[in-house]
């Protein structure tokens, strides 16, 4: 039956990957990377006039100015 | 139930205490030392953050006003903590625990407690929260517009030196762990590939699939580090993976070279990656280690080498203690860090607290375990390893004899029976404090995970340090490269350009040929580098939480808390203290093994009386001089930064000049309380 309790919770991958995004972004976070998917979400709730960069432009950019300036890490 | 931590944390410090001349389990050092953080935590950095900062959490921070996706963004405290964490920990708080061990367990770990307590975490906290309240400003921009750009100037030039010399101690760390090691350097140079590997991943085959590619390089990592072992045991392949200190010394100079260059995101970005979770994934694994193991301190409380005559590196136990642990205790580099990214991502201002001072309270806890894994071996195989061939004597024979003569037992075989059992040739003369932290680490580990694999987890230890800091090496380089390209911009436009390739080119070589020179000058030390870089660099990073502090101290007196401006000055007259007093004694003490100038003049005699070549012989004094000259020139800036500041504190006190800070306006967080 369609939109039942069992095919909401059933792991396919896609919804694997949503139940996973949190922890994902954390680590992301904590390693110091780049988080696209928490870039769309704000560029589509602060400015959804701008044009949305690729996943491959977003990155170029990230780690660019990243390593640009002063260190970013410690001994 | 604060009492109850107190006591708890007071018992730690009682047992420790009573039983000073018997061996103790690590347990009680690790819990005097929790028991203090957390009552310092609960009531200090409470204290400091209600009546000192007056952190408002109806105050939007940066990463709420300011929001853009990238590098402001409010994270979970939690999350923060850990980003925080992975910035500040590297190789400073592992490597400055071992060396001072030769003073004993309980010296250093003293100091590193309640050095933090009171100064590191402090000086983290009060610059995080600077630079919450202006946007996310750096060290430098804050100490320009608080104290005025000649404080900012200095601290800019302070910020390269500490760079020149810490890159230059950390590389020796990292030959004298690998020289002689095939296994070592096979693991090592495996990551170059791997690092070019992840880079192509996640910029071109997957797009900023960066965990991705960062699971397939720990696995590709560990397949090296197995992979080590049957290289080391090749007749065939050994050879090619077997070099001299000078040659690896060259090897990391050209790689310095090269990284630097090379976009960020082909070989510095993915090693930084990886680097990171190798980091956090050790970390964890050693707590858990002693957790399980709680081994037994077999190290004396204190060694009679605080008088001075230590092996390891040379001066008493005031200051040099103080000097040999900076990062753990209190590390001016920090306060780059704390201005760094994470201001940019506080959600709450109340969340700098815990991230601010219980991050460097953490760090603490890094520099504890590591003193715990340098006391868990015997003393006499700790000296045996980090004691300079010169002092010991060519033969584990020689050298066993040297040790008795301290006091300490060890035997040939022991020496011999160790250096099999974690799968190298020796173990003698492994200066620098790695090659002994991997000894005491493997003993944990195979203690907790295991027995029968001493080599593996050896050279698992090695790889790990060894990877993260040569991904300080190349981070390093290229954030030096920055700064010469700034400052050289001033006096010539198109060499500011950093992405010109001429001027690219000039200021990397430059960088690495500043501190290339101080790695192989250390690796041609005949005291052993360690004994004169070490204190350099701990000098310069002391120096930089100077620096710190005073820019911490300028803005409480310039905020009206001139009746709390004690916390920063309390540590600041400390670390001046210290400070002054190790770079006069290592420029002027008439001992050579300690002064720079008496060892220059012993060298004179020497080669005067024929025992040393005269071409040698002028290099080492043309070194000793250098190394003396870098030391005045770090105490000069030191001393400029502080009476520059003191000055802007008496105008302001004198109310010859506004009391007036350059934070960022208030504005009302949008957040729900």
């Amino acid at each position: 039956m369609p939109g039942s309790r069992g095919a909401r919770t059933r792991l396919d991958g896609a919804g694997l990957q949503e139940a996973l995004r949190p922890l994902l972004s954390a680590i992301r976070k904590i390693a110091g990377m780049p988080d696209y998917p928490a870039y769309l979400e704000h560029l589509r709730r602060c400015h959804p006039e701008r044009a949305v960069p690729s996943e491959r432009e977003f990155y170029e950019e990230f780690v660019r100015s990243r390593y640009a300036d002063g260190p970013t890490r410690c001994c | 139930m604060w009492a109850a931590v107190a006591l708890a944390g007071a018992a730690g410090w009682g047992f420790v205490a009573l039983h000073r001349h018997e061996t103790i389990s690590a347990a009680w050092l690790v819990l005097a030392a929790v028991g203090t953080y957390l009552v310092a935590f609960r009531f200090y950095s409470r204290f400091l953050a209600d009546r000192v900062f007056d952190l408002n959490d109806r105050r939007a921070t940066p990463a709420e006003r300011l929001a853009n996706g990238r590098d402001y963004v409010p994270t979970s405290r939690w999350v923060l903590f850990g980003h925080h964490f992975a910035a500040i920990a590297g190789a400073g708080p592992l490597v400055g625990p071992v060396l001072a061990a030769q003073f004993g367990y309980l010296p250093g770990t003293i100091w590193i407690v309640f050095g933090v307590v009171l100064g590191g975490a402090v000086q983290d906290f009060i610059i995080l929260f600077a630079s919450m309240r202006r946007d996310g400003k750096s060290l430098g921009q804050m100490a320009k517009e608080e104290t005025g750009p000649v404080t900012g100037m200095l601290a800019m030039v302070a910020v390269l030196a500490i760079m020149v010399i810490l890159l230059a101690v950390l590389a020796l760390v990292v030959v004298n762990a690998l020289r002689d090691s095939p296994w070592g350097v096979f693991t090592i140079l495996c990551t170059i590939p791997i690092a070019i590997l992840m880079g192509y991943w996640m910029k071109v085959w997957r797009p900023g699939r960066t965990l991705e590619a960062s699971a397939i390089g720990v696995v590709l990592l560990m397949l090296a580090l197995v992979g080590g072992r049957y290289v080391a045991a090749s007749p065939v392949l050994a050879p090619l993976f077997t070099h001299s200190a000078l040659t690896i010394a060259y090897g990391m100079i050209a790689y310095g070279f090269v990284a630097s260059v090379l976009p960020v995101w082909m070989l510095l970005c993915p090693r930084d990656y990886l680097s990171t979770f190798m980091k956090i994934g050790t970390i964890l694994l050693l707590a858990a280690g002693i957790a399980v193991v709680l081994p037994p301190l077999r190290m004396p409380a204190v060694t009679q080498f605080v008088d001075g005559t230590g092996p390891v590196f040379a001066g008493k136990l005031f200051p040099f203690a103080f000097i040999t642990i900076a990062c753990g205790a209190i590390s001016g580099f920090h306060a780059l860090v704390a201005s760094g990214t994470t201001p940019k991502m506080l959600t709450r201002e109340s969340d700098a607290r815990y991230i601010g001072y219980g991050g460097m309270l953490m760090e603490s806890f890094v520099a504890v375990m590591a003193m715990c894994a340098a006391a868990v071996l015997d003393p006499g195989v700790y000296f045996a390893i980090n004691t300079p061939l010169a002092t010991l004597g060519g033969s584990v024979e020689a050298a066993a004899e040297t040790i008795r003569g301290w006091g300490f037992q060890v035997t040939p075989e022991q020496m011999t029976g160790l250096a099999a059992a974690v799968g190298e040739s020796t173990l003698l003369s492994r200066t620098g404090g790695a090659p002994s932290l991997a000894v005491g680490m493997a003993q944990i580990f195979s203690g907790a995970f295991g027995q029968g694999m001493m080599a593996l987890w050896y050279h698992f230890a090695i790889m790990f340090e060894a990877l993260f800091i040569l991904t300080t090496v190349d981070t390093g380089t290229r954030v030096g490269r920055f700064m010469l390209q700034e400052l050289a911009g001033h006096v010539w436009k198109p060499l500011g350009r950093t992405s010109w390739y001429p001027s690219i080119i000039a200021a990397s070589a430059l960088v690495v040929a500043g501190w290339g020179y101080f790695l192989v000058q250390g690796v041609q030390d005949p005291l052993g580098g360690i004994n004169s870089l070490w204190p350099l660099f701990g000098i310069s990073n002391q120096l930089l939480a100077a620096v710190a502090l005073c820019v911490g101290t300028t803005i409480l007196i310039k905020s009206g808390k001139t009746g709390y401006a004690w916390i920063t000055l309390l540590p600041l007259a400390w670390v001046l203290l210290v400070t002054l007093t190790a770079g006069w004694q290592k420029v002027f003490a008439d001992d050579p093994r300690l002064g720079f100038l008496a060892h220059a003049a012993l060298t004179a005699q020497q080669v005067a009386e024929g025992v040393v070549d005269p071409a040698r012989g002028a290099r080492l004094i043309f070194n000793d001089r250098l190394d003396a000259v870098v030391a005045i020139a770090f105490m000069l800036v030191t001393l400029l930064v502080v009476l520059a500041s003191a000055r802007e504190w008496v105008l302001v006190l004198t109310r010859r000049k506004p009391a007036r800070v350059q934070e960022s306006p208030f504005v009302e967080t949008a957040y729900a309380g």
